[in-house]
């Protein structure tokens, strides 16, 4: 009966689509092309209602075949895309995507471009919320192609200005490539998502051009919309911003404290420490010390021998004024219970003094501070370093002895 | 770790999610996702771009044609877990209802009916005593006297035959005699009450058939590999459960050679329960394993140093059966647990339990899943918490206080409709502070840094849900390498991805992370069974049926000999067996001609079992291995003899001696209609 046929059919359609899976994770191009020209026989009797339909089955497995197996031959590869787009309406704008996300991973720019151009006027019916979205994203690249074309006209300007001869064709060029990129590029991100390169390209556009407003609107959009994400790169492109509008510590600092309440492990910490400890009210060095602790808690940052000589800096100087020892306290408390086995354990000191003598001694410094002259870590160290007749770890043992009766006064 | 200094791009929309979804069988293939350009290509005339997915890898090809057996079979037999006929109903008439509806049907009378003939004492001990007197078997008609206080059992037992081969007909009507003597005696001639004991039954059937489904008790993997110290010989050792119930934990040396080979006897540990996940760390040079028992978990210690003798330190039970067990990284003897009700425990040998957490609700949305995980973080302090909805991270200090969500299935991450999480890991070995997660579609790499949004995304395509991966870490430029395995399929998958793409040699900046090069499927442990030597068909039979026992754990290392690389991965099955297998790295070269590429990797021929001309001894070691290996399960087999199966081990297990003697020998049923088949064809 028909029904019956069609239940075989659709166990051949399987069994095939199987040995194709096996071939493609076996790497056996060849074999998975063979059986894909038995399986576009399924596209004539679709009877599936599945989630991915034969049609987009051929479009994947196709284009991954192509891929590994056609040695490059763009050729071949582009007209099979052109046949993939005409085999789904629905599928247009994601395969033109694909496409040209191929073309550019080949270097193929101006090929890409034509192909945004005309998926872009592409037209079908009422649009889904999806390719309204495809849509969207296809403007955003071809913005972001306009934009490269626009920073080697950039360049070309540039180089010529120097001979003393501007030129007003390639000026004028230029000045076209901006606005057709600074029109696409301000439509995507305007929605919430992760948008890192085109914010980056209309930034630089629109700071090129003097409109340091705007350019200052869109990344504190972009950083403190809480529709977006929360992307770290939003808030260091603001921080980036604002170091080269040339503004003031107090704002530089606040952008900072913002980055360090969501990601207190990023590597702007550092410069965020430094320029608090140079800051001369007492919460903003409080805040930096804080800052340090909370950035070495993280296994990143363990052998960082910038951030250990940052805290011992600090620590040292506190140490040595013999003020805000409270300071001290307070960041140790919370770490006692765990940062002996996790920074300075014996195996550790061991370790760091093989690798980096540098580290162990900025290490040895805070362990001798925090954990008193006789921690494995600093008793390690310093024996060490003065063995290998070091005149820095000798000081170091100096310091840590003479400084013991601190440390009584604070943990004792 | 830097943060990468753009990301590729990506659509946010919070939410749950919206995508219609389900299996589709090719939706990894053919996709680059997104695009971004690289840094560097802007000194250039022409900016240079890179794809999220497609950017070639390392090759890697298998040195074997099929996976080697590493241990020899342990001696005692292994006794197969239930398979779907053993539960499920099957005649005509059910399939033609069930047609068109999902779900299966239990075949409850058929294992109640087991209990009371292998359980008789158990099911009617007292009164079958009292009555015994009053039943008849024999059959002879009864005379008057006797008959006032007896009943001739053989009519009865006729009449249940006949509704035996009646049985499924719908104008079935019960006899008399049987409506009569059930109505008679239901109510007091069972031990314990027949209703009670049906609601146990079916429980236990309901939780067996989902375990058949998807048993995540496995979760994570019973196997674990600890890597010689660096510089050291290369020794390293195996942690694995074994013995019948596998009850026993072993550590076993193993020498890493072409073929890693066992070296001395294992260190062997006994303990009170089945054993379902071993998971180790390695912190300030010494080895923690954790291992994970329904109602034990216990940890030990081992010195790094070759041949020293691993050292228990701690147990604890649980009231209700744990579902994970991590080991820190981070913090030498510090462990997390998570039991099925929702409690998260930070676990220290000196400092015993902290409860993190207690909800036995899910997280995100409601899910009926009691199963829970917990993993360790970039930051010692904080812990990851997961259920099928989702991962938190909590703050041990202030777990109540300080907690952001990390991944949740919704429209944040694209997932789809009914997808849940199924196992999640911390790959601080790779990038400190990125975790991988997977779900029965697709697989996750997570920035802890952005939360929510994946930054690499992948659907797997396997059959069934990994319930185990493996992190083999890169060194700086090169790619890491990750493999899932699924238990039930014993299906696994190496894939790659990259976290620097424009490598070292040109500035080393941190960038988005990538998927390179194409997914790889390994050699399967039943795999193997093509290629040995025939067999004798019951011996072929048990052969399969070992062979393609569930995996249950997976554990891989890293050679790097000069300048050969290798790749070697242990795959653990629920009979206790660790196979082998040895991917080759082949270094960069252009496209190979397609005709080469697939001579050396497709499996069409034998070439285990041949001998290879540069081997003076005839055979392969592979096959050597092959043969012992085979010699000492036949000899397993005939020990205690293969036909008599020991009881039943479990005392949950309602599965009784005859479902398990099922392939030994025919049925007088089936004897007689072999001699009729013979007679037909005679005539």
């Amino acid at each position: 009966s028909s029904n019956e046929h069609k239940l075989n059919f659709k166990k051949s359609k399987e069994a095939c689509l199987s040995y194709i899976q096996d071939a493609l994770l076996q790497k056996q191009w060849k074999r998975a092309a063979e059986f894909l020209t038995c399986y576009v026989e399924s596209l004539e009797k679709d009877y599936s209602r599945e989630h991915i339909g034969p049609s987009e089955m051929i479009w994947r497995i196709g284009t991954e075949i192509l891929w590994h197996h056609s040695q490059n031959r763009m050729k071949e590869f582009n007209c099979f895309m052109e046949q993939m787009k005409t085999l789904g309406v629905k599928r247009y704008l994601k395969v033109c995507l694909e496409h040209v996300f191929h073309l550019l991973c080949n270097g193929q720019i101006d090929e890409a471009y034509q192909n945004l151009s005309l998926a872009e006027s592409w037209r079908f019916g009422e649009q889904t919320a999806i390719q309204d979205k495809e849509i969207k994203l296809i403007q955003a690249y071809r913005g972001l192609l306009d934009y490269c074309s626009w920073s080697k006209q950039k360049k070309i300007l540039l180089e010529h200005g120097e001979d003393g001869f501007a030129d007003l064709a390639v000026e004028q060029e230029m000045h076209g490539y901006f606005r057709k990129a600074a029109v696409n590029l301000k439509e995507i991100i305007k929605i919430p998502g992760v948008w890192d390169i085109f914010v980056k390209c209309y930034v630089d556009l629109l700071e090129f051009y003097g409109e340091h407003n705007e350019a200052r609107q869109v990344l504190n959009e972009y950083a403190y919309n809480s529709k977006f994400p929360a992307n770290p790169n939003a808030h260091v492109y603001l921080y980036q911003f604002l170091k080269r509008q040339g503004e003031s510590k107090k704002s530089l600092i606040s952008v900072l404290k913002i980055l360090h309440d969501i990601v207190p492990s990023h590597e702007l910490m550092i410069d965020f420490n430094t320029m608090l400890q140079k800051s001369k009210k007492r919460k903003k060095r409080q805040l930096g010390l804080e800052v340090i602790f909370a950035a070495l808690d993280y296994a990143a940052w363990k052998e960082n021998a910038k951030a250990w000589s940052c805290l011992a800096r600090q620590v040292k100087q506190i140490v040595i004024s013999e003020k805000h020892l409270d300071w001290i306290k307070q960041g140790w408390n919370s770490r006692k219970d765990w940062w002996p086995d996790f920074h300075f354990s014996h195996y550790l000191a061991k370790r760091n003094w093989q690798e980096n003598k540098n580290l162990s001694y900025e290490k040895a410094l805070v362990a001798g501070i925090l954990l008193g002259k006789d921690c494995k870590y600093f008793k390690y160290v310093s024996h060490q370093g003065c063995k290998a007749r070091l005149k820095r770890f000798r000081m170091l043992k100096k310091f840590v002895t003479r400084h013991n009766l601190v440390y009584l006064r604070i943990f004792g | 770790m830097e943060f990468p200094a753009a990301l590729f791009p990506s659509y946010f929309t919070a939410g749950p999610p919206r995508e219609e979804g389900g299996p589709a069988p090719v939706a990894g293939w053919g996709e680059h996702g997104q695009v971004l350009e690289a840094g560097p290509g802007r000194l250039q005339a022409q900016p240079a771009f890179v794809p999220r997915r497609g950017a070639t890898g390392e090759r890697w090809e298998a040195a074997e044609a099929a996976a080697v057996p590493v241990l020899l079979p342990s001696a005692g037999c292994w006794i197969p877990s239930p398979a779907p006929q053993d539960i499920l109903y099957r005649s005509g008439l059910c399939r033609k209802l069930r047609a068109g509806k999902s779900g299966a049907t239990l075949d409850f009378a058929k294992q109640l009916g087991h209990f009371f003939v292998d359980h008789p004492e158990d099911a009617f001990g007292s009164l079958g005593r009292l009555l015994h007197k009053n039943f008849y078997l024999g059959n002879a008609k009864l005379k008057r006297p006797a008959r006032n206080s007896t009943i001739r059992m053989t009519a009865l037992v006729k009449d249940i035959d006949r509704l035996e081969a009646r049985r499924g007909c719908p104008r079935q009507h019960l006899a008399s005699r049987l409506r009569w003597f059930s109505h008679l005696c239901r109510d007091w001639l069972f031990e314990v009450p027949l209703g009670l004991l049906a609601d146990c039954l079916h429980e236990e059937l309901a939780q067996q058939w989902s375990n058949l489904l998807f048993d995540d008790s496995l979760t994570g993997g019973a196997l674990a590999w600890l890597p010689p110290e660096d510089g050291e010989t290369p020794v390293g050792r195996l942690v694995y459960p074994g013995g019948q119930a596998m009850n026993h934990l072993y550590f076993q040396d193993v020498v890493l050679e072409e073929l890693p080979h066992a070296r001395g006897s294992p260190a062997e540990f006994e303990l009170s329960g089945r054993i379902r996940q071993v998971a180790a760390a390695r912190v300030d040079g010494q080895d923690f394993v954790g291992v994970r028992s329904d109602y034990h978990c216990g940890v030990w210690r081992v010195p790094g140093k070759t041949g020293a003798v691993p050292a228990p330190l701690q147990v604890i039970r649980t009231d209700v059966p744990a579902s994970c067990l991590t080991v820190s990284p981070h913090l030498p003897g510090e462990l997390s647990v998570c039991t099925q009700s929702g409690t998260v425990y930070l676990w220290s040998v000196e400092t015993g339990l902290q409860q993190l957490r207690h909800d036995p609700q899910t997280m995100f949305f409601r899910d009926h899943s009691p199963w829970r995980w917990s993993d360790f973080t970039a930051h010692p302090r904080v812990l990851s918490c997961a259920d099928r909805t989702g991962l938190q991270c909590l703050d041990a200090r202030a777990p109540k206080r300080c907690h952001f969500d990390l991944f949740k299935v919704g429209e944040e991450a694209g997932c789809q409709q009914g997808e849940r999480v199924v196992l999640p890991m911390y790959l601080g070995r790779a990038h400190p502070s990125q975790y991988l997660v997977t779900t029965q579609f697709s697989m996750y790499v997570l920035d802890e840094r952005l939360p929510l949004v994946p930054v690499l995304k992948w659907a797997h395509m396997m059959k069934a849900p990994p319930l185990f991966a493996h992190l083999m870490p890169g060194k700086p430029g090169r790619s890491h390498k990750v493999l899932l395995g699924a238990s039930r399929t014993q299906e696994l998958l190496l894939l790659q991805y990259r976290d620097s793409f424009w490598g070292v040699s040109s500035g080393g900046s941190q960038s988005a992370c990538q998927l390179v090069g194409t997914p790889q499927k390994l050699h399967s442990i039943t795999g193997c069974l093509q290629h040995l030597p025939t067999q004798l068909p019951h011996h072929h039979h048990l052969l399969q049926q070992r062979l393609s026992a569930p995996a249950a754990g997976l554990a891989a290392t890293l050679q790097e000999d000069g300048p050969r690389k290798s790749m070697l991965i242990f795959q653990l099955s629920e009979a206790g067996d660790v196979f082998c297998q040895r991917l080759i790295h082949k270094a960069a070269q252009l496209p190979a001609p397609p005709s080469r590429d697939e001579a050396t990797t497709a499996p069409r021929s034998s070439p285990l079992f041949e001998a290879p001309a540069s081997s003076p001894h005839g055979l392969g070691t592979a096959a050597l291995r092959y043969r012992r290996w085979l010699r000492a399960l036949s000899r397993a087999w005939r020990e205690p003899p293969w036909h008599t199966w020991p009881p039943s081990l479990s005392q949950r297990r309602l599965f009784t001696r005859r479902d398990l003697e099922g392939p030994a020998g025919p049925s007088s049923l089936q004897k007689q209609v072999r001699q009729r088949l013979c007679q037909t064809m005679q005539e």
